[in-house]
């Protein structure tokens, strides 16, 4: 998509106040979760049906830096390659809003959880009636030119929201060479600025949809129509050309 | 026996058979087909995805229970394999020429005998790998390598529906009857199925 729209995470901002969450079930009226202390302060511990963003907490400290502790935004990255859009049988259950995000359409979905499979990111969860639940970018706020809850609320300029490539040009202004996203899986709508390796911050390197995902998608799916429909026009091309099996002499009764 | 009786080629059972799981096949290759291609004109007519998606998944049941019960009679015909069997396949069993000489069959000619056990296996592979697609998602390494395995045992359906759909009507005429009435003429019998009826008769069997 030529133009479209991403939020920008930048961990050096961010301060883990958890304000994107809270904003996240404010808007979207989802309830909070009973959550155990399990030695780490990301609360709740992983994304749920009921929790679409959080932020990860990771403890990395160094020589030089004896105390580091990194906060990180995580939601769905609203890849532009997006392998649940890929796999999804059902039409418009994920659709691509024309700000690029990659929203869901709860309706839709039948629960067959193969978005959960081909998503590089491990972000799809279900709910209770097994239906796919996810961050969809508000959708409903964006499509009315309002910014998403969560970068509306961070208060420390840690989330930003706009046009990606104008917020790709301000982080490479602010000092970041790269930018996670920027060319991952077509470009990804939730982009981060890192100052060191993405796996520091518990984001593996070259996201890709997994292999055997695409290889369905660009060959067996073609392939099955493409068997049905060969076979069928041969057995007419030998009904025409060398005929039905001829009855030997007096074989009918 | 009189050229003109008839013998039974296949009981009721085995007819009956023989339909649930053609019509379960049909079925599920169409609504698979709406699954791989998003159609929905044809979800509409199964009253939309979800329920598709039940009606799939319990046609995957008669499916399989169709395909043993009849491979529980069917099943000794493609374990034997002969010489002549060789010699089919060496002439592509007179398929792409009617001049070829094609040697003596019995109940299954040896093309019938290698589609069949295809339909078998990848019958067996499309059960199991739904199996995983329906109940066990959360497996995702499996998951993902079922819903492979699910469509690529379907390439070989989609390979031998056409194929069998022309070979048991307009491309063999009187072949039909077998999976209808079930009866074919003695005459008939003994000028298709030589070596069925030659061991039926040794044996003292009744012509089934």
């Amino acid at each position: 998509m030529a133009n479209r729209k991403a939020i920008l995470i930048s961990p050096e901002l961010c301060t883990g106040c958890r304000a994107c969450q809270v904003a996240c079930k404010a808007w979207n009226q989802l309830p909070a979760e009973k959550t155990k202390f399990s030695g780490n302060f990301a609360s709740p511990a992983d994304l749920s049906s009921n929790t679409l963003n959080k932020v990860r907490f990771v403890e990395a400290p160094s020589e030089d830096k004896p105390l580091r502790w990194l906060f990180v935004s995580q939601r769905c990255m609203h890849c532009e390659d997006a392998g649940c859009m890929k796999i999804c049988p059902v039409p418009g259950a994920i659709y691509r809003t024309k700000d690029g995000a990659v929203a869901t359409d709860p309706d839709k979905c039948i629960g067959c959880k193969l978005c959960s499979a081909a998503c590089p990111f491990d972000v799809p969860r279900y709910g209770k009636d097994g239906k796919l639940s996810k961050c969809t970018m508000c959708a409903d706020r964006t499509e009315n030119s309002m910014p998403p809850a969560c970068t509306k609320t961070c208060p420390t300029g840690a989330l930003t929201f706009g046009d990606s490539k104008e917020l790709i040009a301000k982080a490479k202004r602010a000092g970041y060479t790269k930018v996670y996203g920027e060319n991952d899986l077509g470009g990804l709508g939730a982009m981060y600025a890192f100052k060191d390796a993405p796996l520091l911050y518990g984001m593996k390197e070259n996201p890709k949809v997994p292999e055997m995902v695409v290889f369905w998608h660009k060959y067996l799916k073609p392939l099955s129509l493409i068997s049905i429909g060969g076979v069928a026009a041969a057995t007419l091309l030998h009904y025409a050309f060398v005929g039905p099996h001829k009855d030997k002499e007096g074989d009918d009764e | 026996m009189n050229n003109n009786n008839m013998v039974v080629m296949a009981t009721a059972a085995e007819r009956v058979f023989h339909w649930m799981f053609a019509i379960s096949c049909l079925l599920l290759t169409l609504t698979g087909f709406a699954f791989l291609f998003k159609n929905a004109s044809i979800a509409g007519v199964f009253g939309g995805f979800e329920s598709m998606k039940s009606i799939h998944n319990w046609l995957g049941i008669v499916f399989i229970i169709s395909l043993l019960m009849s491979s529980a009679k069917w099943l000794k015909h493609p374990l034997r394999f002969d010489a002549d069997d060789i010699r089919w396949m060496a002439v592509a069993g007179g398929y792409l020429s009617h001049k070829v000489k094609v040697p003596p069959m019995g109940k299954l000619n040896t093309g019938q005998k290698i589609s069949y056990v295809g339909v078998l296996l990848s019958g067996i592979l499309l059960t199991a790998s739904g199996f995983v697609l329906w109940f066990f998602p959360e497996l995702k390494t499996w998951f993902l390598l079922s819903f492979i395995a699910h469509n690529l045992s379907f390439l070989f359906i989609c390979i031998f529906i056409p194929m069998h759909i022309y070979l048991g009507t307009i491309g063999n005429p009187g072949t039909f009857q077998i999976m209808t009435s079930g009866r074919i003429s003695y005459k008939r019998a003994k000028n298709h199925y030589p070596k069925w009826v030659a061991e039926m008769e040794t044996g003292k069997k009744v012509l089934s």
